[in-house]
């Protein structure tokens, strides 16, 4: 682990001199201010995020820490608008989120947002390349290009050799890796990961936190929810979620 | 996503359930065979009733004993004349008794339908005598033992040379009657009389020697068509003088009539055929919705990864929907092989069955608009889901 932390360190100028090209202004990729959330449990109103501002520049490897309960996964799910705010504004990639339809929405998590689930989320009758065919299926661009893509993401995962594999036949490294893939394949602008090794055994989860690495160095955006410090201390940047709230470190 | 690619993911899904489709194809399977049957059922209904009646002259009134009836009264040839004499609206009247007798050729016996009636008879009955020449006006006066015989008797006695029958005797219950004429054939038989594998002798000779006064009919042809009301009327006067008070032991029925009761009879069949058929069809359709109701449940969590990577609500839609109307079209099409093979079978139970291309359409179309239909709702549901509640399902 000290080795990739090294890395990070190595690659932290190449990042600097790739923002240092524009303002600031146009890389802010990630805008929140004020976002309140709450869940009706029962008859009490339970307020899992209170009042968060947030910014994420592009080319960031941002970690976002804290205890289960804490409001991070709904603080992912409102970035990757898989859910949205009840209050507050949000601007992703210079796009008003509030402003949007259910299937604005849709076409913005297909577009700028690559998902990476602790529990792979792959679907288990469809192949690898299947798999990661579908975001640009949902785009509407053909199967033959798709395919091709496909397979060159996986090939980056390191799945070359084991693109027509079904999910139940590959490894929980494998899957995530497939799951990397479909998260890559529509280059989106922002890579969401949430627990991405949770599910993994510790030599499997330093092979996705490696190939998070190397997405970062190669300059991707990557957003990493996870309750692990070690995990976390990865990263470039790290926030803490605690009762709602989130304190920069 | 494009129109194949969701066809492919359906195909995928389908292929991953598919007993469970198979079940539910079943009701589709069977609702689209029902569909067809009911329609060749009906048509062949209404075939039936036309070829019944195709040797019936529309103008044609019958005198029969009324059914159930206390008083007792039988018709005779002087009734005949009464009516000759009476209803000027007629052009022509009958008398006819038929029962079962058996007839012999040398040492052939057939039970065969004998009937007996005057001259009148082949006219009214649009029959044509092929060989020979009917019964005459003499014939009947004399009470002579002659028959005209139908081509299937003809066939059964004399093989291919029914010109020989001309002249022969056959012996019925016992006393020998002369073969004076062959009829031509006539094909399937009509309500209460098929020429074709009877026998007609004289009217009085059956009465005395063959059949008894066993309920006799009298046939009544009218001048036309308008006439067949105003005939009715003066056939009523001429029975209410010969049987005061007792004038309700007869039935007047004209042609008209028996056609439309025989069809109406068949187009009842058709509605309830065609009711059967609906409940089928919508059981079949419940059965679809609840099919895929399970299968949104089930696939719950699929949608919302397929949402969180970018699927439209037009995109799941279209696929449960899509996997509906798949399931229901091909439960339409194996239906409409099925009954290919179906439709034979029928003929053992006696029923008429025509197959059609309307059927087969009309099946098909059905079995698609209940797909259609009973998916929509379970589709637009899936299609609704909240993206982040269908990931978080377990």
């Amino acid at each position: 682990m000290k080795k990739t932390k090294a890395v990070t360190k190595r690659l932290k100028p190449y990042v600097q001199r790739k923002e240092g090209n524009d303002s600031m202004q146009d890389h802010r990729l990630i805008s929140m201010s004020n976002i309140d959330k709450s869940y009706q449990m029962g008859k009490n109103e339970l307020k899992v995020l209170k009042e968060v501002s947030l910014e994420i520049t592009a080319g960031e490897f941002v970690a976002v820490l804290g205890p289960s309960g804490s409001g991070k996964s709904t603080l992912m799910n409102i970035i990757g608008c898989i859910d949205v705010a009840d209050c507050g504004e949000y601007v992703l990639a210079g796009e008003n989120i509030e402003a949007k339809t259910e299937d604005g929405l849709a076409h913005i998590r297909n577009k700028e947002i690559g998902f990476v689930f602790q529990k792979f989320n792959l679907i288990s009758k469809y192949t690898a390349v299947q798999n990661v065919e579908l975001p640009l299926l949902f785009r509407g661009i053909g199967r033959k290009k798709a395919c091709e893509k496909a397979k060159k993401y996986l090939e980056l995962v390191g799945l070359g050799d084991r693109i027509h594999h079904k999910p139940t036949e590959l490894s929980g490294g494998q899957q995530q890796r497939v799951s990397i893939a479909r998260a890559l394949v529509g280059e989106p602008k922002i890579l969401l990961a949430d627990e991405p090794t949770g599910n993994l055994d510790s030599q499997s989860g330093r092979e996705i936190m490696d190939l998070f690495m190397k997405l970062h160095a190669e300059g991707n955006t990557i957003v990493l929810i996870t309750h692990d410090s070690d995990v976390g201390k990865q990263a470039e940047r790290i926030i803490h979620v605690r009762d709602g709230k989130i304190y920069e470190e | 996503m494009s129109l194949v690619e969701i066809f492919r993911a359906v195909f995928i899904n389908i292929w991953a359930s598919k007993f469970k489709v198979f079940l539910t194809t079943l009701g589709i399977i069977v609702g689209s065979v029902t569909i067809i049957l009911v329609i060749g059922i009906g048509k062949g209904g209404q075939e039936d009733v036309a070829e019944q009646f195709r040797n019936l002259n529309a103008t044609s009134i019958f005198v029969m004993p009324a059914l159930g009836k206390t008083t007792q009264a039988t018709l005779g040839l002087s009734d005949v004349e009464a009516i000759k004499e009476g209803a000027p609206s007629l052009s022509d009247v009958t008398i006819m008794v038929s029962g079962k007798a058996d007839a012999s050729y040398r040492n052939t016996s057939y039970s065969a339908g004998v009937t007996g009636a005057t001259e009148e008879f082949c006219n009214i009955q649009n029959l044509t005598v092929k060989y020979g020449a009917f019964i005459s006006h003499y014939d009947n006066e004399r009470r002579k033992k002659v028959a005209v015989i139908g081509d299937e008797i003809a066939e059964l006695f004399y093989g291919d040379e029914k010109s020989e029958a001309v002249g022969t005797d056959l012996v019925i219950k016992g006393r020998r009657y002369e073969v004076i004429g062959v009829l031509e054939r006539v094909g399937d038989s009509m309500q209460g009389f098929s020429p074709d594998e009877g026998v007609i002798v004289p009217y009085e000779a059956a009465e005395k020697y063959i059949l008894g006064r066993t309920r006799p009919r009298i046939m009544a042809l009218a001048k036309d068509v308008d006439h067949v009301a105003s005939a009715i009327e003066e056939i009523t006067e001429v029975l209410n003088k010969t049987y005061q008070g007792k004038s309700d032991a007869f039935m007047i029925r004209d042609a008209g009539s028996r056609v439309t009761a025989a069809q109406d009879s068949a187009r009842t069949m058709s509605v309830l055929l065609i009711a059967v058929a609906t409940i089928v069809l919508i059981v079949g359709g419940i059965g679809i919705m609840n099919v895929l109701f399970v299968s949104v449940k089930e696939r719950t969590k699929e949608i919302g990864i397929l949402k969180a990577i970018g699927a439209r609500r037009k995109d799941i839609l279209l696929q449960f929907l899509i996997e509906a109307i798949v399931i229901s079209t091909s439960g339409g099409l194996i239906g409409i092989l099925l009954s290919i093979f179906v439709m034979p079978l029928m003929q053992y139970f006696d029923l008429r069955v025509i197959p059609s291309l309307y059927g087969y359409v009309m099946a098909l179309a059905f079995s698609i608009a209940t797909g259609t239909f009973f998916g929509y709702y379970p589709a637009s549901k899936a299609a609704t889901l909240r993206p982040i509640e269908a990931l978080n399902y377990e």
